[in-house]
């Protein structure tokens, strides 16, 4: 069984059929969450930002045009949306590594300290850089979305990407030093056997 | 290859996207590069991030807002079964369009920018004439008057158009911002509303705007425009706002969502 495409739901939704905005909720509802949980580190602001975006879906359905590709348009409302409520409510703290979901244990422990690196790296970007990895990386939109999203020419998101991604690998260096110091230092401080008086 | 070369084409490798003599040339460049072939190594670490899930409540907040709205549409003299005909029999053909006086008239002033600006383009970079700033101020009106025609169509579609129209425009015209605020207090659509609403909040400046907006505040019936319009005023912060929450609290049958809203803005006020 195909899944009918979201352009088709969409057209319903505008044409009055509101409660097959349901289906497109499911689709799009965990995407959209990661894009402003892993942007603002925030999971009650994110919840709220989400609807936000299906309760404007519903205001502006009667200007969704056939032939617009459903994943840019509504990425483009959520995008509005949380600029709208920065505008609304300037944001008083930054992106701290404790706000960011933990991490599921995997069977390595050196590639969930990996990831936990990245994800602390991730955060530690400017928000634009943040934003062009989550969109390719994550909503997988295509660069072609990206560009008419962001307003920019193609190859200006090919130079962006490359750019974030430079800046990314920097900030994982940095605390993936960081983190072997400590352990080197932890290592340092264990007392030998036998014990040690500090004097 | 360099990395400056190689970072033009990193992308498209990175998406799979490259011809099979381009990827080659990538692989062999990540072969010797560290760095670069790092950054390819990162790229698909990312997707080890954990996804994270929204709440389980998220879904009946979405069911809620639904029922809510089409609960308010359905109070709406052009609500229901009516609506959905008009909405289905709106037809967004450009050619249909351009033949109502509205689309031909929206035609005529996009011809007459593009005259504008290739005259321009083709001028060079000279300061502005005198003519050009008197043309592009009579653009700008003829632009307004497109838009003051649309507000005043039939169809609920042509009225949101009109609204998204005025949105394109820094500076409005006083008779757009009476329109608009005619709009906001008598449309019978409740998204004509909303999106008028929308409209007048890039405005909040101007006095009379902000005395419409707090003057709707009582008469619009409309949860959902209601809401809208308590987090306009907190957003503006304006002397008067708690004042006149004060006011709508006192409102007997007040929604109960609406009653929730003004007492967290009054919260958020103080």
């Amino acid at each position: 069984m195909t899944l009918t495409p979201d352009e088709d739901l969409m057209l319903q939704v505008r044409d009055g059929a509101g409660e097959t905005l349901g289906v497109l909720f499911d689709r799009y509802q965990t995407p959209l969450f990661n894009f402003y949980s892993k942007l603002t580190g925030d999971r009650a602001l994110s919840e709220d930002l989400v609807q936000e975006v299906f309760l404007r879906i519903l205001k502006y359905r009667q200007s969704y045009r056939p032939g617009t590709p459903f994943r840019a348009w509504i990425y483009q409302i959520a995008r509005n949306a949380r600029v709208d409520h920065f505008r609304k409510f300037p944001r008083q703290t930054a992106l701290e590594p404790e706000m960011l979901p933990p991490v599921v244990p995997t069977d390595s422990a050196q590639e969930q300290q990996e990831v936990e690196l990245l994800q602390r790296a991730l955060g530690q970007l400017p928000e634009e850089k943040r934003e062009i990895l989550l969109l390719c990386r994550f909503q997988e939109l295509k660069y072609e979305e990206i560009a008419s999203l962001l307003g920019c020419e193609l190859n200006t998101v090919r130079t962006r990407i490359h750019r974030a991604l430079q800046e990314l690998r920097k900030a994982f260096h940095q605390l993936a030093q960081g983190t072997m110091l400590r352990k080197a230092e932890a290592a340092g401080n264990i007392p030998p056997q036998g014990g040690r008086h500090e004097v | 290859m360099k990395c400056e070369q190689i970072s033009e084409l990193l992308p498209d490798y990175l998406q799979g996207s490259l011809s099979p003599d381009q990827r080659h040339t990538v692989e062999a460049h990540l072969e010797q590069c560290a760095d670069c072939s790092e950054e390819a190594a990162l790229w698909k670490k990312l997707s080890l991030l954990p996804v994270d899930q929204p709440g389980p409540e998220s879904r009946a907040r979405f069911e809620a807002m639904l029922q809510a709205y089409q609960a308010g549409r359905s109070n709406q003299p052009e609500g229901g079964s009516e609506w959905r005909k008009r909405a289905s029999a709106w037809n967004w053909n450009v050619l249909y369009w351009l033949r109502s006086p509205v689309g031909a008239m929206a035609l005529g002033v996009g011809l007459l920018a593009i005259g504008v600006f290739t005259g321009l383009r083709l001028a060079g970079p000279k300061p502005p004439s005198p003519d050009f700033v008197a043309m592009q101020s009579e653009l700008t009106s003829m632009k307004q008057l497109v838009v003051l025609s649309m507000l005043q169509q039939q169809s609920a579609s042509a009225r949101l158009e009109g609204v998204t129209w005025s949105t394109r425009e820094q500076q409005l015209d006083p008779r757009v911002l009476s329109a608009l605020l005619h709009t906001l207090r008598y449309d019978a659509s409740v998204d004509v509303r909303l999106a008028a609403l929308d409209a007048l909040s890039r405005h909040g400046r101007q006095p009379q705007v902000l005395k419409g907006i707090l003057d709707s505040l009582q008469q619009d019936q409309s949860p959902l425009v209601q809401v809208a319009l308590i987090d306009l005023m907190l957003e503006w912060r304006d002397r008067d706002a708690a004042h006149r929450l004060q006011e709508l609290e006192q409102t007997p049958n007040l929604n109960p969502t609406v009653r929730q809203r003004v007492e967290w803005a009054k919260g958020k006020l103080n």
